[in-house]
C-alpha cells in the first residue's frame, strides 16, 4: 500500500498543472489582477477599503484592557466607531478576521507549495533590527492612519492624493532602510 | 572552473541579491557560484538579475523551503 501511495505524490509534483498553478509563483502581472480582484470584494463586503495596520491597534488595545488598563480616554481610540469596535469583541471584528485570512491563506498556499519552512534566527542583531524595525512600522503606521496596504494601495486606489504623498515618504524611507540593512548584515 | 557555496539562509531580501552580486564579482570566468536561499523572493530576483547579466543560471530545490542558485559567470 505504501508504495502505491508514494508513486501519486510523486506524480503529482511532476504535474504540469500543479507546478504551474500551486508550485511556482504566479507572475506579478497575475498577482496584481488577483489582488485587485479580491480588494474590490473586500470593499464591496466590509464597506472599507483593504487595510492591515489598523486591527493591529485594536488587538493592542484589548491587550492592554486584558491586563487592566483602559484606552477609553485615549484621543485614538474615543471615538464613537472605535468604542463600538472594542466594545464587539475581537469575533466580531470584520478586518481581524481578513488578516486571520491572509495569515492562514499564506500558510496554505506554502504547504501546497511544499516550501514551508521554519527559519532559524541567524544572530541576535536579527532579533533587534526586527523589535527595533517592527516598533517603527507600527509606531507610523498608525501615525499616517494606514500601511503599505491601507494608506498606499487602497489610498491610491481611492483616487486619494494622500496615497501619492505616502507612497514618497515610503520610498525615502526604503531607501534610508535599505543602505542601513547593508551596511549592518553584510 | 571552481564551485563557491554562499549561504544565505535567514537572510531577508535583498541581502541574498547583494551579496551574491558581490561575490561573482570575485570569481573568475567559468566559476560557479551556488547561492544558498530559503526565501521564495530571493528565489525570484537572485535568478533573474543572474539571467539579465547573462550568466547561467539553475534553479535546484534542495528542501521543503530551499533552493540553491548556481550561477555560472560566462562573462
Amino acid at each position: 500500500m505504501e508504495k502505491k501511495k508514494e508513486k501519486f505524490f510523486d506524480k503529482m509534483k511532476s504535474n504540469e498543472y500543479y507546478v504551474r498553478w500551486l508550485k511556482n509563483p504566479f507572475t506579478y502581472v497575475t498577482a496584481a489582477v488577483l489582488l485587485s480582484l479580491f480588494q474590490i470584494v473586500t470593499l464591496a463586503v466590509t464597506k472599507n477599503p483593504w487595510g492591515v495596520s489598523g486591527p493591529f491597534a485594536i488587538w493592542g488595545a484589548w491587550v492592554f484592557e486584558a491586563v487592566g488598563g483602559s484606552v477609553d480616554k485615549w484621543y485614538y481610540f474615543a471615538s464613537p466607531g472605535a468604542q463600538a469596535t472594542l466594545e464587539g469583541g475581537l469575533l466580531n471584528h470584520p478586518d481581524s478576521w481578513r488578516n486571520f485570512g491572509i495569515i492562514a491563506g499564506a500558510l496554505a498556499a506554502t504547504l501546497l507549495a511544499s516550501g514551508f519552512k521554519l527559519k532559524k534566527i541567524k544572530s541576535y542583531k536579527q532579533v533587534l533590527a526586527a523589535v527595533i524595525g517592527g516598533t517603527m512600522m507600527g509606531y507610523g503606521a498608525r501615525i499616517a492612519f494606514g500601511c503599505n496596504i491601507g494608506a498606499f494601495y487602497s489610498g491610491i486606489a481611492s483616487l486619494s492624493l494622500s496615497g501619492w504623498v505616502f507612497a514618497i515618504g515610503i520610498f525615502a524611507g526604503a531607501v534610508v532602510g535599505s543602505k542601513l540593512l547593508v551596511k549592518f548584515f553584510m | 572552473m571552481k564551485e563557491v557555496m554562499l549561504d544565505c539562509f535567514g537572510e531577508a531580501c535583498p541581502i541574498p541579491l547583494v551579496k551574491a552580486q558581490n561575490k561573482i564579482a570575485e570569481l573568475a570566468i567559468g566559476d560557479v557560484l551556488i547561492v544558498q536561499i530559503d526565501h521564495s523572493c530571493a528565489m525570484k530576483n537572485v535568478p533573474e538579475w543572474a539571467r539579465k547579466e547573462g550568466y547561467n543560471v539553475e534553479v535546484e530545490e534542495v528542501d521543503d523551503g530551499e533552493w540553491e542558485v548556481l550561477i555560472e559567470k560566462t562573462k
